[in-house]
């Protein structure tokens, strides 16, 4: 909008002008997980964005805490980079003071905790956390910005969050269908359905977008995979 | 005393003179509307032979894509077009206002309109709303006077230009205009130009997406392309998601018999009654 | 040897020119004062015996706690001055549960340890931190515990210096003691073998004679956890104890039955 600013230097003075000062930003992207008995997959897209404006198109959101645990996470990217330092820190610490690496559960309770030391200043973060259990089956762990954490077994996060899940419910919970077989998720059927979501959500979600980068947890190694989705 | 013309001088900071009675009336069940902004890019160009609109076909609610391929180039009369960004329904209402007005205008006077009189109609009426008619349009046409391209801001100022981008991506589509434009292109090298600034602001703007709309218009044609070209290919997807029979649950069924019904025909048909 | 160590057995901080600290030296001597607390571990599980000196008959024996438990899964014996042991045993508590809150896991018995030593070394001068202890615990400790290594028993002295073992004793008691427990013990001994040895032992070793009233014993089993013994178990204890001790034969050569 043209818009004609006079500025008025006769008349100004030194009045207090209220100013107010947003520590947050919302950087967008989307996290989606599906856990399986002896795996679990998440992927996370890789746009970065700032209101109308993409900052980069090729961000990676997931974090590898250990071998066999992986944070996803979306939402105030600066925020983001600071939890996960610290968290890295952490696992080190522990590495260190207990010759052990910690495992997913214990990493699970830590993030909570950690969230909610800053109860009243929280990191504004949509975190998911995957892993396996000490039994090597897959988990999924979903958290809101002040540590309230929750165990499941799918989760879509971020700014699509709220277009994906239900799908989720639908295609890996089976939700509201009848005649449906109850069997355990296969590693393929997670993977195509976590891209399909996020060819979904790139439809009708402006944050989320370009490509999207998967993580797959199994006990012998984490794969890691790309698929491009569209980029307006 | 206060006019447009010298405004009073506004107070240092913020004003919050009415947020007590926003509060009063919020209390007693008014609720404040939400001010709702589309992202778009829009574009247009005078070439060698007259004027080309551009424009993408996303329209957003807040981060959600609303629909997927709209039209924003809209018409305004056989020889002017214009495409509109800013709040949908105020586009799509004032240029069809505005279309019916030239279209009166035309059977007055017997004459093709001109473009600058649709500029004139429409910055009148934006200016009498104030700026709460959120349309910002980008104006072009060919009359007897040769191709015109206007710009028209939703407070109602316009600007005459060559070449023009509004909307939110008309910054990433101005970028490409400023660099590539040149006096007297070719209808091709027009039509490319356009496509690629719309491009930039549908890959480079949030608020922009989907397909790319093109309209030319030259003295005495016009062609309007819609979806010129898919910037973006749709996702394809993996899995099948359609529901064999018998997925969704039926709660209750109730047949309701429907009774035999006879139809005569009347050979005598009645006159309309035209008196 | 007074005369050469009075330069130098004063300070907490100060090191003589041999390099010893004398007054955690003389802490671990302190420590050979206390009552004796045998610890061994097994496959099955992990035995705490302690001997509780009942110096009167005024006293009440059950107000007498030298075996704690420090979460389900760690247990601890204590010699030495029991003041003392309060503190350390609040700080392992303090740390399992701090451990279980961020975790949601059991800590280790090697990381409650550890955490223990950090406290046990905190003597000297006070720092940002706090004022610090103005010397060393004068205590001894077994942390007898199961973690996902299994049955585990510990030992740490006044200097913070912890050691795994599969069997130690602690107290005044504590090298003749051990020495028997080196005889007795074997890997593929049994839980009740090793009650049955702790107890064995502790009665040869203790001026008092034996009786459920001044002794403790505890267990630390993979499906029971930390289990305290009632008079009437410690009693059936003792019972057996005169059983098998012949077919036992402990060399018990200059001690005292």
């Amino acid at each position: 909008m043209l818009q004609q600013k006079s500025t008025y230097t006769d008349y100004r003075n030194n009045a207090a002008i209220q100013h107010q000062f947003s520590p947050y930003a919302d950087n967008g992207g989307s996290v989606v997980a599906i856990a399986g008995d002896d795996f679990v997959i998440v992927g996370a897209d890789t746009r970065l964005s700032a209101g109308f404006s993409i900052y980069t198109r090729e961000q990676n959101k997931l974090f590898r805490l250990s071998n066999t645990t992986v944070l996803g996470c979306s939402g105030c990217w600066c925020d983001t980079l600071t939890l996960t330092k610290i968290l890295k820190s952490r696992m080190q610490m522990y590495q260190q003071e207990h010759n052990k690496t910690m495992s997913t559960t214990a990493c699970a309770q830590m993030l909570s905790t950690m969230l909610y030391h800053k109860r009243f200043f929280p990191y504004y973060i949509s975190n998911v956390l995957v892993g396996l259990d000490e039994d090597g089956k897959g988990c999924v762990y979903s958290y809101d910005p002040v540590g309230h954490c929750e165990k499941r077994t799918f989760r879509a996060s971020g700014s699509a969050g709220a277009l994906l899940q239900p799908l989720l419910d639908n295609q890996i919970g089976q939700k509201n269908m009848l005649n449906v077989k109850e069997e355990p998720v296969t590693k393929e059927k997670a993977l195509s359905v976590i891209k399909d979501v996020f060819i979904s959500a790139a439809e009708r979600d402006i944050y989320t977008g370009d490509s999207i980068l998967i993580n797959i947890i199994t006990k012998d190694d984490v794969k890691v995979e790309t698929f491009q989705l569209r980029k307006d | 005393m206060s006019s447009v013309l010298c405004p009073e001088i506004p107070a240092p900071g913020f004003s919050f003179e009415n947020c007590r009675r926003n509060a009063m009336l919020e209390k007693k069940g008014l609720s404040i509307p939400k001010a709702q902004k589309t992202g778009t890019t829009i574009v247009g160009i005078i070439y060698a032979d007259g004027v080309i609109l551009g424009a993408d076909t996303r329209a957003t609610e807040d981060t959600t894509v609303a629909d997927k391929n709209c039209e924003k180039i809209h018409y305004l009369a056989p020889n002017m077009y214009c495409c509109g960004a800013g709040t949908a329904a105020d586009t799509e209402m004032t240029t069809q206002m505005v279309s019916s007005q030239l279209e009166l205008h035309r059977l007055n006077t017997n004459r093709v309109p001109r473009v600058a009189t649709a500029n004139q109609i429409l910055k009148q009426y934006l200016f009498r709303y104030q700026g709460h008619i959120g349309a910002a349009l980008v104006l072009g046409g060919v009359d007897s006077t040769g191709p015109h391209l206007y710009s028209i801001f939703p407070h109602g100022s316009t600007d005459k230009l060559p070449y023009t981008t509004m909307g939110s991506g008309s910054l990433a589509a101005m970028a490409v205009f400023e660099t590539r434009w040149k006096p007297n292109m070719s209808e091709a090298e027009g039509v490319k130009l356009v496509r690629d600034a719309v491009g930039y602001g549908i890959f480079n703007d949030l608020g922009s997406g989907s397909n790319i709309d093109i309209c030319i218009i030259r003295k005495g044609t016009v062609e309007y392309l819609r979806t010129y070209d898919e910037a973006n290919k749709k996702g394809e997807k993996q899995n099948s998601y359609k529901y064999p029979k018998g997925t969704t649950a039926v709660l209750t069924t109730r047949v309701i018999d429907i009774e035999e019904v006879s139809v005569r025909r009347l050979d005598r048909v009645e006159a309309m009654d035209t008196a | 040897m007074f005369l050469t160590r009075s330069e130098y057995d004063r300070g907490v901080n100060t090191f003589s020119p041999e390099g010893r600290l004398f007054q955690v030296e003389y802490a671990i001597e302190a420590i050979k004062l206390g009552s004796t607390a045998i610890g061994i571990s097994t496959n099955q599980g992990v035995v705490l015996a302690v001997e509780k000196r009942i110096t009167s008959n005024l006293m009440e024996p059950t107000t007498i706690e030298k075996i704690v438990e420090v979460d389900k899964h760690i247990g601890c014996a204590v010699s030495g001055l029991i003041a003392d042991s309060r503190t350390m045993i609040e700080r392992a508590r303090m740390e399992c549960q701090n451990h279980w809150f961020v975790y949601n896991e059991n800590m280790s018995v090697e990381s409650c340890a550890q955490a223990v030593s950090n406290l046990a070394i905190q003597f000297g001068d006070s720092d940002d931190d706090g004022a610090a202890m103005s010397r060393p615990f004068g205590v001894a400790i077994l942390f007898a515990g199961i973690d996902e290594k299994g049955p585990q028993l510990y030992h740490m002295d006044p200097s913070g210096t912890f050691v795994q073992f599969d069997a130690k004793a602690i107290g005044s008691g504590s090298e003749g003691a051990q020495q028997s427990l080196q005889e007795v013990y074997h890997r593929s001994m049994t839980l009740d073998e090793a009650t049955t040895s702790a107890l064995t032992i502790l009665k040869q070793v203790m001026e008092e004679k034996l009786n459920s009233s001044n002794v403790e014993v505890m267990t630390m089993t993979p499906d029971k956890m930390f289990q305290m013994f009632s008079k009437e178990q410690v009693e059936e204890v003792i019972q057996g104890i005169f059983h098998v001790e012949h077919p036992l034969s402990l060399n018990t050569t200059g001690q005292k039955v």
